[in-house]
């Protein structure tokens, strides 16, 4: 069973639509408890980094998400649904995350003269293999809306990067958790294909030997 | 008009594009198929999502089937290269030729398969061809559309996952790419990107409504089942040729042989050099004398690039057939004005409007192409069945 995390925040719709067209009826989870009753966690991305952190630890889902995560279960993060993953964010004050992913949430324009927010169509290069791209090719658009982007502290945890005048990091993995930055929900085919394998996925994940060599490449993703 | 230095194909022709040497998008394709296909591999892969799905549901396999030369080759070669057991599905279109039907039941039996045939409603047939001619100048709507979406909803009634067409479309177009080790779906993308015309059904159930009695019902054979149904069935849509290396001239052959599968005049075709291609559709004369009208060129065109790609025939031959066969107007026309109940003027006038620059039609000096000779056979509409019954007008 799929649960889409409801926290009353935003519209989560278009995330339900792509994951029930995919073939799937997922359930909306607005108390930790329904948590036991999922295999498949997705916290899609809507709101402001602290007001949503907030939100979790008022509404007891920050220690409920960290002990299903910690059994083990496939969890999906969606832009602010992943950036949730890091240690902090500086997006309306220092606050802490899930501390699932060793990383700070930062704002764009600290490295790039470019206009914020980061919307629309960009290229997501995978610098790791995962099974959450079954089907889907290296260097596909995918469809972003975000002012934050995630800074990695180790290149294990970097799956693909995304060319926003600086490389940033677009999607993240560890172990049985991954986080994408842009709306797979709103990336017509190869998006739904995500949310795919997704769904299908056992939650079984290690990065690769060759993850350090990339490195260089992303020198300036890195804290 | 510029044209493929290499094959001839005119700059109108969908999706070309020249490179510097003026050889044409299409042309070059065909160099990568040739070189860097691993076909090997891809016959693994064929081989897999056969055994996948042997033995598990009522049939192994959906086969779409329009009794065409690829159609009939892909039930062949499923049928006797892999054992499978398959559905046949049979969009009647309306418009099925004698040849066509004795090589159907002729395939059918010597191959020993299940079929299913789907005939709709000739009125709204009708309806539905004058609401695209006029629309799009393609009267085919309902022709692309059945067929490619009533497959669909047979695969969910049998609850069958695996689907397979016959040749890929990137051997006539390069909307898709041999270069991306692509396996083409045949999927709803494609059904709204290439086959509906950008209409779909709910949109054309509103156009005609107003004027024309129609159950919204009646229009569920053209439309694509839900996404969703087909994700649950884990849906497997796929052409054979994008497994195998399609070669036409070698697949009909073999047909011919194995089937006693015969080919057929096609109007405005040369009877001798092109008598395989099409034979599906009695308006398919209709078919490429609209196509000329609209982009000065027809079908003659298309198959000889296709020769001259594949160095089957010279350039001079090409130029020759082209020239003595190319633009000229069927017999069927006075068949297809009856249907729709409009005259010559109208349907030039709908046509005019469709033009594809630079090319500018002569519409008052079209030579008539010979009768087929099945040509009096074809269905003929009685007088008062004539045209399109429209409700009386609502003010
Ligand atoms: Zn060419």
């Amino acid at each position: 069973m799929i649960g889409i995390l409801d926290i009353g925040l935003g519209n989560i719709q278009s995330v339900f639509n792509a994951v029930y067209e995919n073939g799937y009826d997922p359930i909306l989870v607005t108390e930790p408890s329904q948590l036991a009753d999922i295999t498949h966690f997705i916290m899609p991305g809507v709101g402001n980094f602290s007001a949503v952190s907030q939100q979790l630890e008022t509404l007891g889902f920050t220690g409920a998400i960290k002990d299903f995560i910690a059994s083990g279960n496939p969890t999906l993060g969606i832009c602010l649904g992943m950036q949730l993953l890091a240690t902090n964010s500086l997006e309306g004050g220092l606050s802490t995350g899930l501390e699932i992913i060793s990383a700070q949430v930062k704002p764009i324009n600290e490295i790039t003269e470019l206009p914020v927010p980061h919307v629309g169509w960009n290229e997501a290069k995978f610098t790791q293999q995962h099974p959450i791209f079954e089907n889907i090719k290296d260097c596909r658009d995918f469809y972003f809306v975000h002012s934050y982007h995630m800074a990695c502290d180790s290149s294990e945890n970097i799956l693909a990067i995304t060319d926003y005048g600086e490389p940033l990091v677009c999607i993240v993995a560890k172990g049985n958790v991954v986080g994408v930055q842009f709306h797979p929900e709103k990336s017509q085919k190869n998006g739904m294909q995500l949310l795919e394998n997704f769904c299908e996925w056992d939650g079984v994940w290690q990065p690769s030997e060759s993850a350090h060599t990339i490195d260089q490449q992303v020198t300036n993703i890195a804290v | 008009m510029q044209k493929c230095t290499a094959c001839n194909l005119p700059e109108t022709y969908e999706t070309i594009e020249f490179d510097e040497n003026g050889v044409c998008n299409i042309c070059r394709q065909k160099d990568y198929k040739d070189e860097k296909i691993n076909w090997e591999k891809r016959a693994q892969m064929l081989a897999e999502l056969v055994e996948k799905h042997r033995g598990k549901y009522e049939y192994d396999c959906i086969v779409p089937f329009s009794g065409g030369k690829d159609s009939t080759y892909t039930l062949w070669y499923l049928v006797k290269k892999f054992k499978v057991r398959p559905l046949v599905v049979q969009f009647n279109h309306g418009f099925m030729r004698d040849t066509l039907m004795e090589n159907n039941r002729r395939t059918f039996k010597k191959l020993g398969v299940d079929v299913i045939s789907f005939t709709p409603n000739w009125k709204l047939v009708k309806r539905l061809m004058l609401e695209t001619l006029v629309r799009k100048g393609d009267f085919c709507w309902h022709c692309h559309t059945g067929i490619f979406a009533y497959p669909m909803h047979i695969a969910l009634k049998y609850q069958v996952p695996l689907i397979f067409w016959g040749e890929p479309s990137s051997e006539y177009t390069a909307y898709y790419d041999y270069e991306d080790e692509e396996i083409e779906c045949v999927d709803e993308t494609r059904f709204n990107r290439f086959i509906n015309l950008g209409i779909t059904a709910e949109d054309m159930y509103g156009m005609i409504k107003d004027d024309y009695q129609c159950d919204p019902r009646e229009l569920s054979p053209y439309t694509y089942p839900p996404l969703r149904d087909l994700k649950r069935l884990k849906y497997q849509s796929v052409c054979l040729g994008s497994f195998i290396p399609w070669d036409v001239k070698a697949n009909t052959k073999i047909i011919q042989e194995e089937l006693g599968w015969r080919g057929d005049q096609v109007e405005g075709m040369p009877w001798d050099e092109y008598s395989y291609e099409k034979i599906e559709c009695s308006m398919q004369g209709m078919r490429d004398y609209i196509k000329y009208l609209k982009r000065g060129y027809s079908r003659v065109s298309q198959m000889v690039a296709l020769d001259l790609r594949n160095e089957r025939i010279s350039k001079e031959y090409g130029d020759k057939l082209v020239a003595e066969y190319e633009g000229r107007k069927p017999p069927s026309l006075t068949l297809f004005l009856e249907y729709l109940g409009i005259s010559e003027d109208q349907f030039n006038h709908i046509v005019a409007k469709t033009v594809v620059p630079p090319f500018k039609p002569d519409f008052d000096n079209m030579e008539y192409a010979p009768k087929t000779h099945d040509f009096d056979r074809w269905y003929r509409e009685d007088e008062q069945d004539q045209g399109i019954i429209y409700k009386a007008k609502v003010e």
